[in-house]
């Protein structure tokens, strides 16, 4: 399959016919995203069976009815209230820090969100087979509401490089960004070192003057952020 | 531009727009709003920037995220999006279903030759009947009792209503989910079913009980063949793709005849609740008149037809 074909798929046109990539959510978190959800609503079914229990007559046809359509009642208003509570997101979503939006990025109407939850029982069986082919990942209750499921975004701090030597292009950039980022979470010591005088050692060579007065010695990654003006969030 | 200087001139409009995300979930001004949305406009363009001459940089990894961000926060669900469900089975379901006409006429056809046959053995050679349909129901034939009334009545309606209509539901997804395999899966469900429903008729005549079998079956008997039927019909698409996949790779046109033969499914669950629903209350019922359980029975199936091939102007305007 070429690579433009996916391009199309997995992106929207936003404001000004600019393309945005969404990050779907792959089977794999989605099922982790549910299984959460469903101990919750283990919970609450508990819940409702001692309450059904200590108050209703059991032997009554009508109980019985009552006690099904409670089970559907919060099977489907667990997850339809708690989306649309908060807007796109089930305990288990948050937990796995997933969202749900429609095929345009927005955020979903209540009545996308009745629907896609509607079909949840035949999701059971099928969804996930459905979600595997799917190059959006959806399932019968996503295609039927029009909506899809992605990956919130991780607040964690970025680091931007504020000079730039000559002839570096997005690949340097982006390399040393990452690096710069993950540097103080690196447990082995002597691979980082090694890394940091391999990138200190292309600004030698590239631009030595943003090296000049800098101890690159006693800490390699101190320098290398002073050298590029590094800016953080 | 270069990046550090792209960096430095538009990083104070990213930090705003951050800060305007997190400050609109607690809601905010008009004005506010506005302002928010010159910030979206911006970080968009500068996303596009970014994306196309520092791609991998966390620059703009960060603008996608915010991108993104922004169009959840600030586009709401589509204008028609309310009416999402509406659309659904008053333009897309019926095209589909349109569309799809001349298979769903093959799978009827494979049926009614089924039945044609099944009726020709069983009265044939009766002793095939009991092949069919297990030696219990039989028996119960010879004591005058069908199958159907005991179906029923030990479970309550609640649940036996919902037992059927997974059951109706899950002989529907082989047929359009067994497709893949080149189609055998759709012919067979339906030759089968038809040949049970021929046998079963042709049994009964044996008893002379095909007018209780008739009632039983007239309330919901011709939208559950219905509804079977279209189901195969969607699984015979996605077979033809199988083995006709024409000048496009393969996977490609089976996944268009999946998503095709899928809308036609979505569109038939709601009509197989209807039909459980009539199965466990109107059908097994000795009180109501056959004449009423076949009024029943015509009328669904004609608002079935007609709501499937609903002809909608709009249709043709409309993508």
């Amino acid at each position: 399959m070429s690579g433009e074909a996916l391009d199309d798929r997995e992106s929207i046109l936003g404001l000004d016919n600019i393309r945005l990539e969404l990050p779907i959510a792959g089977v794999g978190s989605r099922t982790l995203a549910v299984c959460l959800d469903y101990l919750v609503l283990a919970l609450l079914l508990i819940a409702w069976f001692i309450v059904w229990g200590l108050v209703l007559p059991a032997a009554e046809t009508w109980a019985i009815v009552a006690l099904i359509v409670g089970i559907f009642a919060l099977e489907w208003g667990y997850f339809a209230v708690s989306e649309i509570v908060s807007r796109g997101q089930t305990i288990g979503k948050r937990a796995t820090r997933l969202r749900v939006i429609t095929a345009e990025g927005g955020t979903p109407t209540a009545g996308a969100f009745l629907a896609r939850n509607l079909v949840r029982s035949l999701d059971l069986v099928f969804g996930i087979p459905l979600m595997a082919i799917d190059p959006l990942a959806r399932r019968l209750g996503d295609r039927l509401a029009g909506t899809l499921v992605v990956h919130e975004r991780q607040e964690v701090a970025t680091l931007l490089i504020g000079r730039v030597p000559p002839g570096w292009g997005p690949r340097e950039l982006a390399v040393v960004e990452s690096f710069l980022a993950r540097a103080r979470g690196f447990d082995d010591s002597v691979r980082t070192y090694e890394m940091a005088d391999r990138i200190l050692e292309r600004l030698r060579r590239d631009a030595p003057e943003l090296l000049a007065g800098l101890d690159t010695r006693s800490d390699p990654i101190a320098a290398i952020r002073q050298a590029l003006q590094v800016v953080e969030d | 531009m270069d990046y550090a200087r792209f960096v430095r001139l538009r990083r104070p409009v990213w930090e705003k727009f951050e800060a305007q995300l997190t400050a609109a979930r607690k809601g905010m001004s008009h004005a506010e709003l506005e302002e928010m949305a010159l910030c979206y406009r911006q970080v968009l363009h500068d996303h596009a920037l970014s994306a196309a001459r520092y791609p991998g940089t966390a620059a703009a990894r960060r603008l996608r995220e915010l991108a993104v961000d922004g169009t959840r926060a600030l586009v709401g669900g589509r204008a028609e999006g309310s009416g999402g469900l509406v659309a659904f089975f008053t333009r897309t379901f019926p095209r589909a279903f349109r569309r799809q006409l001349p298979l769903t006429g093959i799978a009827l056809a494979l049926f009614l030759l089924a039945a044609l046959w099944g009726l020709a053995i069983t009265v044939l050679r009766p002793g095939l009947g009991i092949a069919f349909l297990g030696p219990e129901a039989v028996s119960g034939l010879a004591e005058g009792k069908l199958w159907t009334d005991s179906l029923v009545s030990t479970v309550p309606p609640a649940i036996s209503s919902s037992a059927i209509a997974t059951n109706n539901i899950s002989v529907a997804l082989s047929a359009w989910s067994g497709g893949i395999l080149a189609g055998v899966v759709p012919i067979y469900v339906v030759l089968l079913n038809g040949l049970l429903l021929g046998s079963i008729l042709g049994l009964t005549l044996q008893y002379s009980m095909a007018g209780e079998l008739l009632a039983f079956i007239s309330a919901h008997g011709l939208l559950e063949i219905s509804l079977i039927l279209v189901a195969a019909g969607a699984g015979l698409g996605i077979g033809r793709a199988v083995v006709l996949a024409g000048d496009r790779p393969r996977s490609l046109a089976v996944r268009e005849a999946a998503q095709e033969a899928l809308t036609v499914l979505l569109g038939c669950v709601p009509w197989f609740v209807v039909l459980a629903l009539v199965e466990v209350l109107i059908s097994p019922s000795h009180s109501l008149p056959a004449s009423f359980k076949l009024a029943v029975g015509l009328s669904l199936e004609i608002l079935f037809l007609t709501l499937a091939t609903l002809p909608n102007r709009s249709l043709d305007t409309q993508t």
